[in-house]
């Protein structure tokens, strides 16, 4: 039976959240194909990892553990994890689309002989044939890609494409079996220091994942801060349409829209935004859009998941209250 | 605060030394530029060891890309192109031959088709184009003639040597909103020329310096302009025919407007649609973007639009002053071509194949300042007079008078057209003085104030989002793009006449006029003053970075307090296929 | 240092694009512009060699449009410039447009290559690193910062949620250039005309056709994405819609 290897991130014995969005990719392409899904994990001492990633619902869970692999590098990572699918000889290799996987996953294609489809947000089957859809053109557009080889197919996927929480759990703990690769040091090419964060200057929207969001209904550079609590109640970012920009009341690399930054957020909160075009662009590709705006006929409830039509001075301090009540 | 962009002061700045320099890569400056490639090669064919070179002749474009600034019906009459490139139509993109025509007259809710078409409106053996990609090809030519066309640099100002003019500078790159330099700054090039043409289109504002510091139009007509506001549709298939040209008056204007609307069938069930508003109407109330809104809720347009899709909006100026509003045309160094002089035929509401003409001519004499080694007016004067033996003048002085009869209103103007038509273009007098259009508009407090006869010319469109659009959307579709970080390139010399006298007086009007929404009234929260008035104090803002580079302000502001200067190079709309 | 920067034009970022006849790519009549990340690649590569002296050359597979990338980057400061010129580069997936660029270099010795992180039309980020490894050099991808070392170079990579590392590597080697790195230059009216007289090999289709083999993945449909929005309108006095919006942000969107 053809199997499916996802291969599972993880940083310092903790694994990346965003693998078990690519388990549950797994296990539904396996359910869709009759396919059987793996999982295997990388790294130094990943005992506990490996042991983590086989309570769920996997055939078997490979630890590929190595003091090579205590670091991240390209040449280490795409060695062992080549001699893994070598021998496993899976159809179809899964991986989240992380910087980590972007910077290893092609090298490790073409070591193969193969090719990876990256950044993918899901997978269509047709008859027997299975293809991967992924945008381009910057959202404009959705491809269907299919792989022109026989295995092993590697794709990646998206953040968000998949529910992590929907990967299912085994009813038994998974077999893991220890996979020993050997890699020749002098091999490896890269020397990695430690990570470090750094006071950044300038925000990356794209990176967050709830956004709060004004326009011109906030009225005045004052009222911004109400709107602040709430994305700091959230967890997310302030970010705001061009006028707001224009006028100096955020700095200009908090502006959504076709002349500022496009975000696909899990949440957009859009406070008092009408939802011009322009604006819309940036920001239509969030999974979930909230609105609120006093006017019923602004566009952007035409694109909101949740409508909310009302005076946002009256209902955003209640809601950062219940907020904050819901995550204590 | 509002910072208007100004040249840098007090610094070096590069130099390069130029033959001829052409501000305006459009029909007109191309045209020259061809021109002069055909002249100089003949030339070096017979003077082979007197070769003259283009290694020094510059063709200036503000756009990004060749033909992005250019925007037009448009209708080419062949007569100019088939003098420059004999066979053009064979490798030229047209998109149709004019195969039908027709003028309606629109009622409220009705409409009629005139009998016959009115001579000058006649199109047959014109050409349907997209002037962006007639431009485009032309400046394709241009570069393989071994001209080279500067894309993205813009001409800000003229360098004169007392009273000659000797060169251009070119734009100040990397300028911040505060006028300061930023880490990539790069300096406009002076470029000093022998000779500088002007092609710049529409109020081009190297022009209006120029005319204004040497008085050119001291025995001109005042210069008067309409604004084309034009949508691109792409309708079902056999709604309009490739090369189907109509012409519309009457709704949604009144007869004291000016004004009408086109439609010409392209290829691929492209059209290209448009209303032009003269810029000389009395309600500073008015908005040219939503008389076109209005005019396709006409059931005669609507129809024709119905499932079709806008693909492209954007605006332009034209200037309908005619033979009299020309300025004079040349002098030391200079010599003024195309919709920058104003050499458009409004009756026939086509100035294209005059714009090229009149940059052949000037290429003529350019050449011949070359050769001779003389650039002064005594040279480049022969433009002038080689002008007004050319069949631009010819067809400009049978519609000498024609724009201004209808100064009075439309009945006034036609009266005075078919008067005209009988006299050889002369009508009642020799020479129809004009007015500037701003002089006409009305003070609020002398109008109704729910309008009147002009309602719904009024104020902001709202657009159903299908048949017409908000200001916002149809901006959108301009594809405008700026560096945002720069100074505001719409000088407003004097903000506390917006702020206080305009807005009582006219109402702003630029927050109507503007088809890109560029002028708002915003709340001054600065001054504190709002806390204790009833009415929230308003001030001028500006969103310069919407701006398509219509001219629409410089020419319409009541108090003439507005000189657009061209922003950092590269920036404008994205007027594809247009 | 000799330095190639691998550019490629892509459509401009918000032109309206169309499907063509079959729906397996996009209508080529629109306007094209060099892909962001790539110029942001030339800018590092041009002040690499203003610090370090050398040499900058530029490389770009596509049809006759695509030369206009070249040109502009020649007009900013590049020395010379490679077109691998058809249209059939095109429709080349990463691993044959990776191979096609390494076969047209095989007689050069760089010690840099850079390409940007991704293209702005396919946004694979395949290709730097692929090339890397047909190469056989060591790589490392979204960098943020470069300086020489003694051993090599150390670059700044870009992480997630606002990490950074430093790496350590030997020349030669392919990095993958971040957006925003740097602040771009303008060309110059001198540059410009500079840049006609700077060279241009062009490599034809069939110089390199002897290194590509079919693609091994294939574009099978291009579509319009669809998506069904339904709007939920929440009602009320604003502590009941406050309550209502926190209980589906919770547990239909999970996001709290």
């Amino acid at each position: 039976m053809p199997s499916i290897l996802v291969i599972v991130e993880q940083q310092q014995g903790k694994p990346n959240r965003v693998s078990w969005e690519t388990i549950a990719a797994g296990q539904a392409i396996a359910a869709d194909m009759g396919w059987s899904v793996e999982a295997a994990v990388a790294g130094n001492a990943i005992a506990g990892v490996a042991g983590e990633v086989a309570a769920k619902k996997l055939a078997k869970v490979y630890a590929v553990d190595s003091p090579s692999l205590d670091r991240y590098n390209p040449d280490a990572f795409a060695a062992a994890l080549k001699q893994l699918i070598v021998a496993k000889q899976p159809m179809l290799v899964l991986m989240p689309h992380t910087y980590q996987v972007r910077d290893f996953a092609p090298k490790l294609a073409t070591q193969l002989g193969r090719c990876v489809i990256s950044d993918c947000t899901g997978y269509k089957k047709g008859g027997e044939k299975l293809v991967f859809t992924r945008q381009m053109f910057q959202g404009k557009f959705s491809a269907d890609v299919s792989f022109g080889s026989d295995g092993p197919w590697l794709a990646t996927f998206q953040n968000g494409s998949f529910r992590g929480d929907k990967a299912e759990d085994g009813a038994a703990t998974a077999p893991i079996e220890t996979f020993p690769v050997t890699i020749d040091a002098a091999a490896v090419r890269n020397q990695p220091e430690e990570w470090f964060k750094e006071a950044k200057q300038a925000v990356d929207l794209t990176q967050a994942e709830i956004i709060v969001s004004v326009g011109r209904g906030i009225k005045e550079q004052k009222n911004i801060e109400l709107a602040q609590q709430l994305a700091t109640a959230l967890g997310g970012e302030i970010a705001a349409s061009r006028p707001i920009c224009d006028n100096g009341w955020l700095p200009m690399d908090r502006q959504i829209g076709s002349s500022g930054q496009t975000v696909s957020p899990k949440l957009y909160l859009a406070l008092g935004i009408s939802g011009a075009i322009q604006h819309i662009v940036g920001m239509k590709g969030a999974r979930a859009i909230v609105a609120i705006n006093k006017d019923s006929e602004a566009p952007i409830f035409e694109i909101a998941d949740i409508a909310v039509v009302g005076n946002l001075f009256d209902i955003v301090p209640p809601l950062i209250e219940e907020i904050k009540t819901a995550k204590s | 605060m509002l910072i208007f962009r100004k040249p840098i002061e007090g610094i070096e700045r590069p130099e390069m030394p130029a033959d001829v320099v052409i501000v305006g890569g459009g029909p007109a400056g191309m045209a020259c530029a061809l021109r002069l490639s055909q002249l100089i090669d003949e030339h070096n064919a017979i003077h082979p060891d007197s070769p003259l070179s283009k290694e020094n002749i510059y063709v200036l474009e503000k756009a990004r890309e060749v033909g992005q600034h250019c925007l037009s019906g448009a209708l080419l009459d062949p007569r100019a192109m088939r003098e420059l490139l004999p066979g053009f139509e064979t490798e030229a993109p047209i998109e149709a031959e004019v195969s039908k025509e027709a003028v309606h007259y629109l009622t409220q809710t009705g409409q009629f088709k005139l009998p016959i078409t009115p001579p000058p409106l006649q199109d047959h053996g014109n050409y349907v184009i997209s002037i962006n990609r007639f431009v485009k090809w032309m400046g394709e030519k241009v570069e393989a003639a071994g001209i080279t066309v500067f894309t993205g640099f813009a001409g800000s100002e003229l360098l004169y040597d007392g009273d000659r003019v000797i060169g251009v500078r070119t734009d100040d790159k990397g300028i911040d909103k505060q006028n300061q330099k930023k880490s990539n700054f790069e300096p406009g090039y002076d470029l000093k020329a022998k000779v500088v043409v002007l092609a710049e289109g529409s109020r081009g504002s190297l022009t209006k310096q120029l005319v204004s510091k040497f008085d050119l139009a001291r025995d001109s007509n005042p210069q008067t302009y309409g604004v084309g506001v034009k949508e691109l549709w792409e309708l079902p298939p056999g709604r309009v025919a490739a090369g189907e040209v109509i012409y519309t008056m009457g709704y949604p204007l009144t007869t004291k407007e000016y004004g009408g609307a086109w439609i010409y069938g392209g290829k691929d069930n492209v059209i290209s649609l448009g209303f032009v508003t003269g810029l000389d109407y009395s309600d500073p109330r008015l908005d040219p973007q939503r008389v076109l809104q209005e005019f396709k809720k006409h059931p005669f347009i609507a129809k024709m639009l119905e499932g079709g899709k806008m693909i492209r909006y954007g605006a332009k100026s034209l200037p309908y002053g005619g033979w009299w509003a020309l300025p004079a045309l040349a002098g030391d160094g200079f010599m003024i071509t195309g919709d920058s002089a104003g050499f458009l035929n409004s009756a026939r509401l086509k100035g294209i194949h005059l714009a090229m003409k009149s940059g052949m001519i000037a290429a003529q004499t350019a050449f011949e300042a070359l050769v001779k080694g003389d650039s002064s007016e005594k040279t480049l004067g022969l433009y002038p007079k080689r002008v007004g033996q050319s069949w631009i003048k010819e067809e400009l002085w049978k519609v000498r008078n024609f724009h201004q009869g209808f100064e009075k209103g439309f009945y006034a103007g036609l009266a005075h057209t078919m008067l005209q038509q009988v006299t050889f273009g002369r009508g009642l007098y020799a020479r129809y003085p004009s007015h500037a259009g701003y002089e006409r508009m009305q003070h609020l407090d002398a109008l109704p104030a729910n309008g009147g006869a002009e309602a719904n010319l009024l104020g902001d469109a709202k657009g159903d989002g299908k048949l017409t659009f908000d200001k916002l959307t149809d901006l959108y579709h301009s594809g405008t793009k700026h560096e945002e970080d720069q100074p505001a390139h719409l000088v407003i010399h004097d903000t506390n006449i917006c702020n206080t006298r305009c807005v009582k007086e006219f109402g702003n009007p630029c927050t109507h006029f503007c088809p890109a929404n560029v002028y708002e009234m915003v709340e001054d929260t600065s001054s504190g003053q709002g806390a204790s008035s009833e009415v929230p104090v308003k001030r001028i803002s500006l969103n310069a970075a919407n701006c398509v580079h219509c001219k629409t302000c410089d020419i319409m502001d009541p108090y003439q307090i507005i000189d657009w200067v061209p922003p950092e190079g590269g920036g404008g709309p994205n007027y594809d296929g247009m | 240092m000799k330095i190639l920067v691998c550019m490629k034009q892509v459509p401009q970022k918000d032109a309206p694009l169309k499907l063509n006849e079959s729906g397996t790519w996009i209508r080529e009549d629109v306007s094209y512009e060099v892909n962001e990340p790539d110029a942001f690649a030339l800018e590092e590569a041009l002040r690499q060699k203003e610090k370090h002296g050398g040499e900058v050359v530029v490389i770009t597979s596509g049809p006759a449009r695509a030369q206009q990338v070249l040109r502009e980057a020649l007009a900013k400061g590049a020395d010379r410039a490679i077109h691998l010129e058809d249209d059939a580069f095109v429709g080349l997936d990463a691993l044959n447009t990776a191979r096609a660029l390494a076969a047209a270099i095989k007689d050069e010795q760089f010690d840099l290559i850079f390409t940007g992180l991704q293209s702005d039309d396919y946004g694979f980020a395949q290709t730097g690193v692929i090339l890397a490894e047909l190469l056989g050099w060591p790589h490392a991808t979204i960098i943020m910062h470069l300086e020489k070392s003694d051993s090599g170079i150390r670059v700044k990579r870009e992480l997630e949620a606002g990490f950074f590392q430093f790496v350590n590597m030997p020349l030669p080697a392919v990095l993958t250039i971040q957006s925003g790195i740097n602040k771009l230059r303008y060309a110059t009216l001198i540059g410009i005309k500079q840049a006609k007289n700077k060279p241009m090999r062009k490599v034809a289709l069939a110089d390199v056709q002897t290194a590509l083999t079919t693609n091994l993945q294939k574009i099978e449909k291009l579509y319009v994405p669809q998506k069904t929005k339904k709007t939920e309108t929440l009602d009320g006095p604003p502590a009941e819609i406050a309550k209502k919006l926190v209980d589906k942000l919770r547990n239909e969107l999970r996001v709290l």
